[in-house]
Order: structure tokens, then sequence, then C-alpha cells
């Protein structure tokens, strides 16, 4: 059938980036400033959307200009001695390097984007206080709405409320996406040169830390909407190699939650004190240090942990309140209804559960933040070995900035009819069934499949149950998804895009048969030697979905080479 | 303490907070609007430029942390073990 039969809309684009946030807009905004035609597809609203929608209070990564490599290692290994376990510190060291050594450049790029990057008094705020190293402390209450209104102004073809959905491929090189409008319904078709995935990571496979009801599924660390691993999933479907779906790093969050800024006091450089639920502080092993065996002990009797800032003076009480403002205005509210006082009131950590997958898992990338599909980049959180929101800004500005050479390239895409007449028949398909499961009844099944099969100290028996389990729910449930409206057909396609990523992730669990990083196997607590320096690679390949352990590749530079913007 | 107690019943309120909240009821703006209009001059008052300040409050909390590894050690436990009462 003819692509205009297919499609409700089709857009022609050099360019198509997937995902308006912090690396999604640097991308799309300087990939525009060299004349390309860029289309940034957002599935919410741009103005405010992903991981940063409500304000960030911190903006972290290396400050200073022509890092060689060997600086790069010392200042990473001076704040963290790599992971706990025996290390498997970062999927692409030469892609890390790029990131650290033009940090300074991406602030400046943000400033001429005009988000705003100076403290009150016009100068930069540092904080050497998190454990990643220097950090500037940021007023990003209004991040996103700056951001926008910059990618606009280089004249990016924003689509709002537009859900990519699959990757468009062809003779094994990208060609474009499809997409729906998540208000509408119109099933749309995006041709392209190149696709940027910049989606962030994936939240929503287990539950998130309020232990309150229903309607509370949905009330993440992060926005919701920015955490159901599109990006990954669609890069699989693709053909995309991804790495280290099995690491699940356990960043300590608050429960009842929606007090991040409060829960990275360490950006302000807050001294808290940490305590048991006995109100003693422990001393706690440098990262790097710790023994698997000992924490575990310590988890089951210890547990749960507290942070406490009673004891500290009213300067930093009230740089709580400042960072409130910066990162989540709508923490004063919740802590206020709850009575939450920092004054008075321990806050208790969620630590040791999973609360995302991110950091080493991902979309696996080379030096060039392309995948191993050609015309297919990947940038910010959905990277495979990927920190922070300062790695999420530079990586998009060096993809825009370095796009151009590719895409003059790269040859007009040519469409596959066949292949999009049958991701819309999968992609439509909730619309057409009535009475059947509601996506977030299917989510909630899939995140308890994970929090109780998986979690954080996985063994072979429990993860077994849990990849038979998933399949039975996918043959299942899957294909009786119903959706009455557009938006919940996105809801539905994001309980897809879920699904493959718990199924990655159990699978990938399961395979490596070690203590690793923060794969933890209750079986397997020793790190076997044959597996140093190795990722785990997984990917599809004419419907196979294949395994392997690989090294990962070195660093491309001389230990004195110098990149500089 | 039990971290349990007074939850939901006594009322605190973030002193940031209600100015916002004045503010945006005052000049009928939105909250984040409010905040960024109250921000500078609620934040005069705070020593955020004052690193001899922040250094020594640092110091304070970095010595209790090493005073705390120091008698893990002593006791044997190593690591993540041990501590003091609070």
């Amino acid at each position: 059938m003819a692509l205009e039969k297919l499609a409700d809309k089709i857009v022609d684009t050099d360019v198509l980036v997937v995902g308006g946030g912090i690396a999604g807009c640097p991308a799309a905004a300087k990939a525009a400033e060299h004349g390309l035609r860029v289309t940034l597809a957002e599935k919410a609203n741009t103005e405010r959307s992903g991981s940063a929608a409500e304000g960030i209070d911190h903006y972290g990564g290396a400050f200073e200009r022509g890092m060689t490599p060997k600086e790069w290692m010392e200042h990473v290994n001076s704040y963290s001695a790599g992971f706990a376990y025996g290390a498997v510190p970062w999927a692409d060291p030469t892609r890390m390097y790029r990131q650290y050594a033009n940090g300074m450049w991406a602030v400046e790029e943000l400033e001429k984007l005009g988000v705003t990057m100076r403290w009150d008094d016009g100068d930069f705020r540092p904080c050497d206080c998190h454990h990643e190293g220097p950090f500037l402390r940021v007023h990003w209450t209004q991040v996103k709405p700056e951001m926008a209104a910059g990618v606009r102004k280089r004249g990016v073809n924003v689509m709002d409320r537009t859900m990519v959905i699959d990757v468009l491929t062809n003779k094994g090189k990208v060609a474009g996406a499809t997409a729906i409008d998540t208000r509408t319904g119109e099933f749309i078709v995006i041709r392209a040169k190149a696709v940027v995935i910049a989606t962030a990571a994936c939240s929503r496979v287990v539950n998130p830390e309020t232990p309150l009801t229903w309607k509370y599924k949905y009330n993440y660390h992060w926005c919701p909407s920015s955490v159901s691993g599109d990006g990954w999933a669609m890069a699989y479907r693709a053909g995309a190699e991804l790495a280290s779906m099995e690491q699940a790093p356990r960043g300590s969050r608050f429960r009842d939650d929606k007090v991040m800024s409060f829960g990275n006091h360490g950006n302000e450089g807050i001294p808290a004190k940490r305590l048991t639920w006995d109100g003693i502080e422990r001393a706690r092993g440098r990262r790097g240090s710790i023994d698997v065996r000992a924490m575990l002990e310590q988890q089951a009797t210890n547990d749960p942990s507290y942070i406490s800032l009673e004891h500290l003076p009213e300067d930093y009480q009230k740089r709580v309140e400042v960072a409130y403002v910066d990162e989540r205005l709508v923490s004063f509210k919740i802590a206020e209804d709850r009575g939450f006082s920092p004054k008075s009131h321990w806050y208790e950590i969620m630590d040791n559960r999973v609360n995302q997958l991110h950091v080493e898992p991902g979309i696996y990338l080379d030096a060039n933040f392309m995948s191993s599909l050609p015309g297919l980049y990947a940038i910010g959180d959905c990277m495979a070995g990927n920190h922070d929101v300062a790695n999420a800004a530079v990586s998009g500005f060096l993809v825009g900035d370095e796009i151009p050479d590719f895409v003059k390239k790269a040859a007009e895409p040519v469409i596959d009819e066949v292949q999009v007449e049958s991701l819309k028949e999968i992609t439509m398909a909730p619309q057409h069934l009535k009475d059947g499961t509601e996506p977030t009844e299917l989510e909630c099944a899939i995140r308890y499949a994970c929090d109780r099969y998986v979690g954080v100290s996985r063994a072979e028996g429990r993860l077994r149950e849990g990849i038979r389990r998933l399949s039975s729910l996918k043959r299942v449930f899957l294909p009786q998804l119903t959706a009455p409206n557009p938006h919940y057909l996105m809801r539905a396609l994001e309980v897809r895009n879920i699904m493959d990523v718990a199924q990655l992730h159990m699978e990938a669990c399961l395979e490596r048969k070690e203590t690793r990083g923060s794969h933890i196997r209750l079986d397997y607590l020793d790190s076997d030697p044959s597996l140093e320096g190795k990722l785990l690679f997984q990917r599809l390949e004419n419907g196979q979905r294949l395994m392997e352990f690989r090294q990962r590749a070195p660093m491309a530079f001389s230990e004195n080479h110098k990149e500089d913007r | 303490m039990d971290t349990a107690d007074n939850h939901y019943e006594e009322k605190f309120e973030f002193p940031l907070w209600k100015i916002i909240k004045e503010r945006a009821a005052k000049k009928d703006l939105s909250y984040v609007k409010a905040a960024l209009e109250v921000l500078p001059e609620y934040e005069k008052g705070i020593r955020y430029r004052d690193t001899a300040f922040e250094e020594a409050e640092v110091g304070k909390r970095a010595a209790e942390l090493k005073a705390l590894q120091e008698a893990a050690r002593g006791q044997g436990q190593g690591g993540p073990q041990g501590g003091q009462r609070r």
C-alpha cells in the first residue's frame, strides 16, 4: 500500500530527534544551527517534559577546558572508585571522556540557547560536594521553558504530543520513524536521514517509591512520561545493540517522593546525617570498597535508613528551601501536607531497591554516539554508560554539532512500505479492541514481576520464574490491550516498550552469573575473573534474541590527547 | 526518636513557601512566578559565597564520619558496620 494511504501525515526531515528533554533540545538546536532540517518529536509538551520538567538544582560535569584522558581518569578516580564490586565503569571510555572534556563548551552553548546557568550575582556557583566531583548549582526552575524557546528560535520543527513508536530501516540503515499524535490519534511517518534517540532511561519496570494508593502509580522520582524506556525498546526492535541491561544502580530516593531536591542535598554540600532505623549513625565505606556480603547483612538488620538534617544551622535549612524551588516546587506542599519538617523529622531513604534502570544499561554507542545501526544515534540517559544532567546536554550538543557530516553523506531515505504497514497494524491495534486489558493493569503486573522476581539481589530460580511469568503476560495480555482514545493508545504503546525492557532486563540478569557493578547474584556472590571488563550485549537479529559478552572498546585516544572546542 | 511520631498531626510550614503563597495571592501569580519573584530577596540572607563557613560545616561532618570509621575499625567491624547511637 502506498505511503500516502498508510499515513495520516508524512514529515520529511534531515534529522529526527526523539524526545525534547535536556539532551534532545540541545541536539536539535545545534543541528539546526548548522542549517539542517530538524524535527523534534516530544510525546508530552517540550516546555514541561522530561526529567527536568519541574526543574533541577544542579548541573554536573567537569569544567576544566581541554582535559586529557589521563587527567579525566584521575579526576574520576578521585571522586568515585568506579562501581562497588568489580569495575564495569563505563560502556565506552572514549565517549565519556569526550563528554567531560567538552563540559565547559556545553555550558557556553546552553547560555547561547537562553538557559540560565549563573547564580543570582552573575557568576557561576560551583559546588564540589557531590560524589561525582564538581557541580554547578543552578536555578533551573524554568530550564524547560527556556530550552523550548531556544529550540523554536533556531527553527526546529517541534512536534509536541507526538510519540515516536518505531524506527524505520531499509537495507540495514535508518530511514525514519513511525509516530502517533497523542491527541488526534493520527498515524505519522517521518522520513529522516538520521534519528537521534533522547528518551531517557526506564523506571516503570518497577513500582515507584510511594506506598500510596492506586492513583499514585505514576508518582515516580522522575517525570513518568520520560521513563517508559521508549527509546531502548524501539532501538532494540530495530536491531541496534543494547548493553548492561542487568545493571540497576540503586540511587537514594526519599519515600513519599517528590522531594528530589531534598534527596539531592549533596548538590548543595549539605552535611546530612545518615541514620539507621534505631538512630545509629554508621560509617559508610567509600564507593568501591563495599563488601557485598557485609552490605547484604547490614540491609537485613539495619534498614530502613534515614537522612537527618535536624542538626543543621539555619543557613543550610534555607538552602534546602531554595533547592525545592529550583527542582520541585510541589515538594513544599507535599512535605507540609504530610507534616514532614527537616527540622524535626527524618526522611526515609529508599536505597536498597531498584528505582530505575539507568547509568550503565542502555543503547550501546561508539565514540561518536552512533549505535550499531547506521544513522541511529542516542544521547542522554538512554545511552549505555551515562551519567547525569551535564552529560545529557553535552552529548546532545556534540551530536548536534557533528551530525551534519553524517547527513551530508547519507542518501535520501527510502521508506519500506511493507514495514510501515506491519508496524501500523501493531501500533493501532489497541484502538480496535473493546473490553480488553487496561494499559495500567498490565503495567502493574510487569512491575510486580520485576519487583518480585528480580529486585536488587537476584537468583537463578526467581529469575527463571520471572521470565516465565513475563512471557505469559506478553502472550496473553499484550494483545488484549485496549485504548479508548489516543492518550490511552500512548499508554498502551508505552506498556509494549516497558514489556520489552523488562524482558531484556530479566534475561540479562539471568545470563550474567556473577556479581558485578550493581548486579548482585545471591547464588554467585563473587565476580568472575573471565568477565572482567566485559559488557553483556543484547540485540535482535532476524527475529532471534542474541546475547554475548564482549570486551568494551578501549580508550581511542592517547593519554595526552586534548579534545577542546 | 520514633520517626512516626507526630506525622500528619503537627502542622509545619516552610518559611519560604509561606512567602511564596502570600506573594501569589497578593499579585494573582502562579506559584512558579511568585517563587521566582521572591527568591532573590530570600537568598540575600544565605551565605552562598562564604567558603570558610561551608568548609567549616563540611569539615565538622567529615571529622564526625572519620571518627565513626575509626571506631568501626577499632571494633574490628570494618566497612559499613559499627557506629554510635545518637
